[in-house]
C-alpha cells in the first residue's frame, strides 16, 4: 500500500510541471466557461429585475414551452439539422479535397495565391456577406438578374421570394465562406504527415490516388473526426447571420430558411425575455451534448484512438 | 509516374484556380460597387465595369477619419496582444493534454470539450467579467473573452501535438535530463510551428473581426475597434429593419444611414488591411507550414 | 485516483477563494460608491452622480464630454447632481440595457423605446407616483394629465412620456419636385384609394421610379397606416379606435383583406417598389436618389412642415381622418428611473429639469451654442460655418427622445411655430376609447413568441403586395390561430374589461 502511494506521489511529482503549465488555461476555462454556468438556472426562472436574477421566481419548464408549442417546431428542427448535416458533409469533403490538391502543388507562389484567395471570404462578417449576396441576387439591380440571366436568355428571378432556391444558395454561401478555414486546418494536418510514408509508398509503386487513400486520408482522420464532432455538437445551432441576414429576413423564404436560432430571435424580439432565450440556448446545448456523447461512443467502438475522450 | 504527376499538377491548378476565382469575384464586385456612382447602380445594376465612377463614399469616410484611425489603432493593439497571449496560454494547456501518460488527461480534455459545448449564456458571463473583474470599458474586455476561442484552439493544437510530436523524442529528452518546461520550449514548440501559425492566424483573425465584445463591454467610443465601429454603422440598419415601430419613430434621426455605395466602401476599408497584411503574414505562415514539412 | 481528486478540488477551491476575494473586494467598493451617491440634502455636499443612458441612431458623437460638462455646470448648481451620459447605439440598446439590469450596474435614468409595457412587466422601472409629487412639478405642469394617465400600468406610473406628437393621422409624403412637375392636386387626396391615379401618373412619367415605398426600413407599405388602436402589440386590435371595446383579430377583418387586395393590385401594376419586402434602404434615401416617389406616414405637424427631411423637399398630405391618440402612440418614448438607481430622488430632480429647464433641453437636444449650432433668428438654429451633419461633434437630431423638446430650438427649415402647432395638434386629437390601457403579455408569452414568427413570415410580403392575398391570407390566419392568437385576444379582452371596470 505504502509503496503504491509512494509511486503515485512520485508520479504526481514527475508531472507537476505539466499541471503547472496548464494552470493559466484551466483558470481561464473556470472563469470564462464554468463560473457562468450558474446562468443555466435563468432558463427555469421568471426573470424580474426588481427581484434580481437570484430572487426571481422559479417557473419550471414554462420558458421552454414556446420552442415546442408552435406548428413551426418541426420545420425549424428539420431545417436546422438538415442544413447542418449538409454543411458538415459537403464542407468536410470539399475542405479535405482542396487541402489535398493544395498539398500537391509544387509552385510555392501559386500555393500562396490559392490559399489567400480561398481564405478571403473567411475574413469578412456575415453582414458583409449578405450585401455581397444582395449585389448578386437583388431583383432590380443584382448581377444575376441584370447580367447573367439575360445573357443566358432566362427571365429575371425574384430570388428573395422563391424559397426553392435557398437550400442551394445557403449551402453554397456557407461553403464559400468556410472553405478557406477548413482547408487551412486540414492542410496543416497533411503537411505534418511524415514524408517517409510517401517515399516508401512510391518505392512500392503506389499511384498518387493510392497514396492519398491509404496514407493521407487515414492519417488526417483524427483531425477530421475532431472537426466533425465539434460540428455535431453544434448541430442544433446555426450561424445566425447566414440564416437571418443573408436571406434578408424575407418572410416568403421561411419554409427553407427558418432555423432554431432565427425562430428564437424573432419570437423574442418583441418580448425581450432573457429567461426564454436562456431556455432556448440550454435546449440547444443539451441536444448537442447528447449527440456528441453518442457519436464519441460510436467512434470509440470503431477505433479507440480516434475517440475524443 | 512523371506523367501522372503532371496530370495531378495541372488538374490541381485548374480546380484551385476556379475555386479561387469564385472566392475573389464577389469581392471585385464589392470593390467596383464602392466606386460606382449611386445613380449608375440603380440604372445598370451592380457590374464589374461601372459606367460612372464616384469617390463620394470614400470622401464621406475620410470625413470620419479621426474616428477610424483611432479604431485602427485599437484593433491592432488588441490583435497583437490577444494573439500573442492566447498562443502562449493555448499551447501551455494543449501540450500537457496531448501527453498520453498524463494522469487525469482525459478528464481535463473532457472539461475542455464540455466548455466548448455548454455555456451559461451571455448574461452570467457579462456579470462575471464586469462585476468580479471590472473589465467594463477596458481593453482587456476585448482580449480576455476570446483567449482560447472557447477551447477550440486548444483541441486543435492538442490534436497536432498528439499526431506529430513522437513520444520517443520526448522520452529521450527526458532521459537526457531536460525538464518538462525545457522540453516544451526547446523541442515541442519548434516542432509545432505549423500549428502555431494556423492557430495564430485564426486567433488573429478572430480578434481582428471581433465586434461583439466591443458592443457588449464598452460604452466608451474611444476604445471601439474598427469592427465595432463598422458593425455599428451596419447593424443599425439591420436593427431598424426589424423594428419598424422604432423605425418610423426615429426616421428623422436616421438621416445618416449609409447608402449602398457607402456600405460597400466600409466593407472595402475593413477588409483592406487584412488583404494588404496577409501576404506578409503568409510568408511566416507558409514558412511555418514548410518547416513542419521539412522536419516531418 | 484519490489524490487526483484531492488535487483537483484543491485547485478548484483555490481559484474559488481567489474569485470570492475579488468579489468581496468589489462589493465593498460598491458599498463605498453607494454611500457616496446616497442622497445628501445639503447642496454643499459632494454632487450625486447619475448615469443616464439613451439610444442613438447615428455614429457616436465626438463631443460627449463637452456636452456632459455643459450639463453639469447647470445641474451641479441647481440640484447638486453630476450627470454621466451613456449614449448606446440603437442596434445594441436592448441587449446592453438588459445586461446592465442583470448585473445591477449603475444606471439611473433611461428611456424606453416602444417597449414600455415590457420594461414595466420585467421590473426594470420603479413606480414614480410619489417621486413625481415630490420633485416632479416641472413634469406634471408640462404634460397634459391625460397623457400622464396613459402611462399608468394597473394604476401606477412607471414612466413619463416625452413631449412629442401624442396622436397619429394617416397621410402620405411625396417628392415635391415630382408633385409640381405633374401638377398633382394634393387636395384631392382624401383616402388611401385616391392615391391610385397619382401613382399611375408618376409610373407613366418616371419609369425608373417606384411610386410607392415602404414606410421605413423593414416595414410594409401599411406600417404607418392605422385605422385601429393596436392595443400595445397588434395581436387583437380595436377597429376605428372604438368598437365598443371589443377586441378583434385585425388580420381577419374585412378591411384588412380589402387593403391587401389593393396592395396586390398596385404591386402587380408596378406602383409599389418591387423588392419592398426585402428593402434595406431608408425610404427618404430612396426618394433622394430618385428611386422612389412617396410613402405613407403619420402626417402630424412635424411631418407636414416641409423641408428638412433628409435634404429633399417633400410634400406631405394628411388624409381626411381625424388624428387619434392611443396608448401606444403616447407611450412609445417614456423616461423612467431604473431599479438599479441608488438615488431615485435625485434622478427625479434631474428628470424634472429635463422637462422644465430650457438650457438643459437645448444642450441635450442640440449641443452647445456656437459649437454645434448658432441661433439664426428667434428660436431657429442652424449649423455654424463649416459644420454639417457629417462633421458635427454632436448632432443627434432626436429631440423626440429627450423629455421636453417644446423647450428647445427648432432647426432651420422647420416651421418656427412648430411646437405651438404640435401642442394644438395634441389638444385637438380625438382619443381612442382604450386610451390608457396597457396590455401585459406575460400570461400569454408562449403564444406571443410563436405568433412573432408567423407575423414576420406573412405580414411584410402581404402588406407590400408581393404575394397573392387570395392564396396567402387564409394561410396567415390559419397559422396565427395555430400559434394561439385567439388565446392572446381572449386574454387581452379580459384585461381590457378589467381596466374598464377599474376606470369606472
Amino acid at each position: 500500500m505504502s509503496v503504491r502511494l509512494e509511486n503515485v506521489r512520485k508520479k504526481i511529482w514527475k508531472f507537476s510541471p505539466l499541471y503547472f503549465m496548464m494552470l493559466p488555461g484551466l483558470a481561464y476555462l473556470l472563469i470564462n466557461n464554468y463560473l457562468p454556468m450558474y446562468g443555466i438556472t435563468i432558463a427555469f426562472k421568471d426573470i424580474n429585475f426588481a427581484k434580481g436574477i437570484w430572487g426571481s421566481d422559479w417557473n419550471g419548464m414554462q420558458n421552454f414551452k414556446f420552442l415546442f408549442s408552435s406548428s413551426d417546431a418541426y420545420l425549424i428542427t428539420r431545417n436546422t439539422i438538415l442544413y447542418n448535416a449538409a454543411f458538415i458533409v459537403i464542407g468536410m469533403t470539399v475542405g479535405v479535397g482542396t487541402a489535398i490538391l493544395l498539398n500537391e502543388i509544387k509552385n510555392k507562389l501559386a500555393v500562396k495565391f490559392y490559399q489567400s484567395a480561398l481564405l478571403l471570404p473567411y475574413l469578412i462578417s456575415m453582414v458583409l456577406v449578405s450585401y455581397l449576396v444582395y449585389s448578386l441576387l437583388s431583383v432590380n439591380v443584382g448581377f444575376m438578374n441584370k447580367t447573367i440571366l439575360p445573357a443566358l436568355g432566362i427571365d429575371p428571378i425574384s430570388w428573395y421570394n422563391e424559397p426553392k432556391y435557398w437550400p442551394f444558395i445557403l449551402v453554397f454561401v456557407n461553403l464559400w465562406k468556410g472553405i478557406g478555414f477548413s482547408c487551412v486546418v486540414f492542410l496543416a494536418a497533411i503537411i505534418g504527415i511524415n514524408k517517409e510514408y510517401y517515399e516508401a509508398a512510391m518505392l512500392d509503386g503506389a499511384s498518387k490516388w493510392q497514396q492519398i487513400r491509404k496514407i493521407t486520408i487515414p492519417l488526417i482522420t483524427p483531425i477530421v473526426i475532431m472537426m466533425m464532432m465539434l460540428s455535431i455538437g453544434r448541430i442544433f445551432y446555426s450561424d445566425f447571420g447566414l440564416f437571418y441576414q443573408v436571406p434578408m429576413n424575407s418572410g416568403a423564404l421561411f419554409s427553407t430558411t427558418n432555423v432554431i436560432d432565427t425562430y428564437v430571435f424573432r419570437a423574442l424580439m418583441q418580448l425581450g425575455d432573457i429567461g426564454m432565450s436562456a431556455a432556448a440556448g440550454l435546449y440547444q446545448s443539451v441536444v448537442g451534448f447528447i449527440l456528441v456523447i453518442l457519436s464519441n461512443y460510436a467512434v470509440r467502438k470503431f477505433s479507440k484512438d480516434n475517440a475524443l475522450f | 509516374m512523371f506523367r501522372e504527376n503532371r496530370v495531378w499538377q495541372w488538374g490541381s491548378h485548374i480546380m484551385l484556380l476556379l475555386l479561387s476565382l469564385a472566392c475573389i469575384a464577389p469581392f471585385l464586385l464589392l470593390f467596383t460597387a464602392s466606386l460606382t456612382d449611386e445613380q449608375s447602380i440603380i440604372q445598370n445594376g451592380y457590374s464589374f465595369f461601372p459606367k460612372e465612377l464616384s469617390l463620394a463614399a470614400y470622401k464621406y469616410i475620410w470625413e470620419q477619419s479621426s474616428l477610424i484611425f483611432n479604431a485602427y489603432g485599437i484593433t491592432i493593439i488588441v490583435t497583437v496582444f490577444g494573439t500573442a497571449s492566447s498562443l502562449i496560454i493555448t499551447s501551455m494547456l494543449a501540450y500537457p493534454l496531448s501527453r498520453q501518460d498524463l494522469p487525469g488527461g482525459k478528464f481535463f480534455a473532457f472539461l475542455l470539450f464540455f466548455a466548448l459545448l455548454f455555456n451559461g449564456g451571455l448574461a452570467p458571463t457579462y456579470i462575471i467579467y464586469t462585476q468580479l473583474f471590472e473589465l467594463k470599458n477596458t481593453l482587456a474586455a476585448l482580449i480576455i473573452p476570446g483567449l482560447l476561442m472557447n477551447g477550440f484552439s486548444v483541441l486543435m493544437m492538442r490534436g497536432f501535438f498528439m499526431t506529430t510530436v513522437p513520444p520517443s523524442v520526448l522520452e529521450s529528452a527526458s532521459i537526457d535530463g531536460a525538464s518538462e518546461f525545457t522540453i516544451y520550449r526547446k523541442i515541442v514548440m519548434p516542432l509545432s510551428l505549423p500549428i502555431l501559425a494556423v492557430v495564430g492566424l485564426l486567433q488573429g483573425l478572430m480578434y481582428w473581426n471581433d465586434w461583439f465584445n466591443g458592443l457588449i463591454y464598452l460604452t466608451n467610443p474611444k476604445l471601439y475597434s474598427l469592427q465595432t465601429v463598422m458593425n455599428q454603422l451596419m447593424s443599425n440598419i439591420q436593427f431598424l429593419a426589424n423594428n419598424s415601430t422604432v423605425g418610423s419613430l426615429a426616421s428623422g434621426s436616421m438621416q445618416e444611414l449609409p447608402s449602398e455605395a457607402f456600405r460597400m466602401a466600409i466593407a472595402v476599408i475593413s477588409i483592406a488591411p487584412i488583404m494588404i497584411a496577409y501576404p506578409f503574414l503568409q510568408k511566416y505562415f507558409v514558412k511555418g507550414l514548410a518547416i513542419g514539412a521539412v522536419k516531418g | 485516483m484519490k489524490t487526483k481528486i484531492k488535487m483537483l478540488s484543491m485547485l478548484l477551491i483555490g481559484s474559488m477563494l481567489l474569485l470570492s476575494a475579488c468579489s468581496s473586494n468589489n462589493n465593498s467598493s460598491d458599498a463605498g460608491a453607494t454611500s457616496d451617491s446616497s442622497e445628501s440634502s445639503e447642496p454643499a455636499g459632494k454632487p450625486t452622480e447619475l448615469t443616464v443612458a439613451f439610444p442613438i441612431f447615428s455614429a457616436q458623437p465626438k463631443d460627449m464630454t463637452l456636452i456632459e460638462d455643459a450639463l453639469n455646470k447647470i445641474t451641479i448648481e441647481k440640484i447638486n447632481v453630476k450627470v454621466k451620459l451613456m449614449p448606446i447605439s440603437f442596434s445594441n440598446w436592448m441587449q446592453q440595457t438588459n445586461l446592465m439590469f442583470s448585473s445591477g450596474e449603475k444606471l439611473d435614468l433611461m428611456p424606453t423605446i416602444s417597449n414600455y409595457n415590457q420594461a414595466v412587466v420585467q421590473g426594470q422601472l420603479i413606480p414614480l407616483d410619489e417621486l413625481l409629487e415630490k420633485h416632479g412639478q416641472g413634469i406634471t405642469s408640462a404634460l397634459d394629465p391625460a397623457f400622464l394617465d396613459a402611462a399608468r400600468v394597473k394604476g401606477t406610473i412607471y414612466g413619463v412620456p416625452t413631449l412629442h406628437e401624442m396622436a397619429s393621422v394617416n397621410g402620405i409624403t411625396m417628392k415635391k419636385e415630382i408633385v409640381e412637375k405633374y401638377q398633382i392636386d394634393t387636395s384631392k387626396l382624401q383616402t388611401i384609394e385616391d392615391l391610385e391615379d397619382v401613382l399611375k401618373t408618376v409610373k407613366a412619367g418616371e419609369p425608373n421610379m417606384a411610386p410607392l415605398l415602404p414606410s421605413t426600413i423593414g416595414a410594409s407599405i401599411l406600417n404607418d397606416y392605422k385605422t385601429f388602436d393596436e392595443l400595445s402589440n397588434f395581436l387583437g386590435v380595436l377597429p376605428s379606435f372604438d368598437n365598443d371595446l371589443k377586441v378583434v383579430n385585425h388580420f381577419e377583418t374585412e378591411e384588412y383583406a380589402e387593403q391587401l387586395k389593393l396592395m396586390r393590385k398596385w404591386y402587380e401594376e408596378g406602383l409599389i417598389l418591387q423588392d419592398a419586402s426585402t428593402n434595406q434602404t431608408n425610404p427618404l434615401d430612396l426618394v433622394k436618389s430618385n428611386r422612389g416617389f412617396a410613402f405613407l406616414l403619420s402626417a402630424h405637424p412635424a411631418a407636414l412642415s416641409e423641408g428638412a427631411a433628409g435634404g429633399v423637399p417633400m410634400k406631405t398630405v394628411a388624409f381626411s381622418q381625424p388624428a387619434v391618440s392611443t396608448t401606444s402612440q403616447i407611450t412609445n418614448t417614456m423616461w423612467g428611473i431604473t431599479v438599479n438607481s441608488k438615488a431615485p430622488e435625485k434622478a427625479m430632480e434631474f428628470l424634472n429639469l429635463m422637462y422644465s429647464d430650457k438650457d438643459i433641453a437645448n444642450v441635450l437636444i442640440w449641443g452647445i451654442e456656437g459649437k454645434h449650432y448658432v441661433v439664426q433668428s428667434g428660436n431657429v438654429i442652424d449649423f455654424p460655418e463649416g459644420v454639417d451633419a457629417s462633421n458635427s461633434g454632436y448632432y443627434l437630431n432626436a429631440g423626440w427622445l429627450f423629455g421636453n423638446q417644446f423647450l428647445s430650438y427648432v432647426w432651420n427649415g422647420t416651421d418656427p411655430d412648430l411646437w405651438e402647432k404640435v401642442k394644438a395638434f395634441n389638444a385637438s386629437a380625438t382619443k381612442s376609447k382604450a386610451l390608457g390601457f396597457t396590455f401585459d403579455p406575460t400570461p400569454v408569452k408562449t403564444e406571443a413568441a410563436a405568433i412573432g414568427n408567423v407575423i414576420t413570415q406573412y405580414r411584410l410580403p402581404l402588406e407590400t403586395g408581393s404575394v397573392d392575398p387570395d392564396k396567402v391570407l387564409p394561410k396567415f390566419i390559419e397559422n396565427l390561430k395555430a400559434a394561439g392568437i385567439d388565446k392572446v385576444i381572449a386574454e387581452k379582452q379580459k384585461q381590457l374589461d378589467e381596466w374598464t371596470k377599474a376606470k369606472q
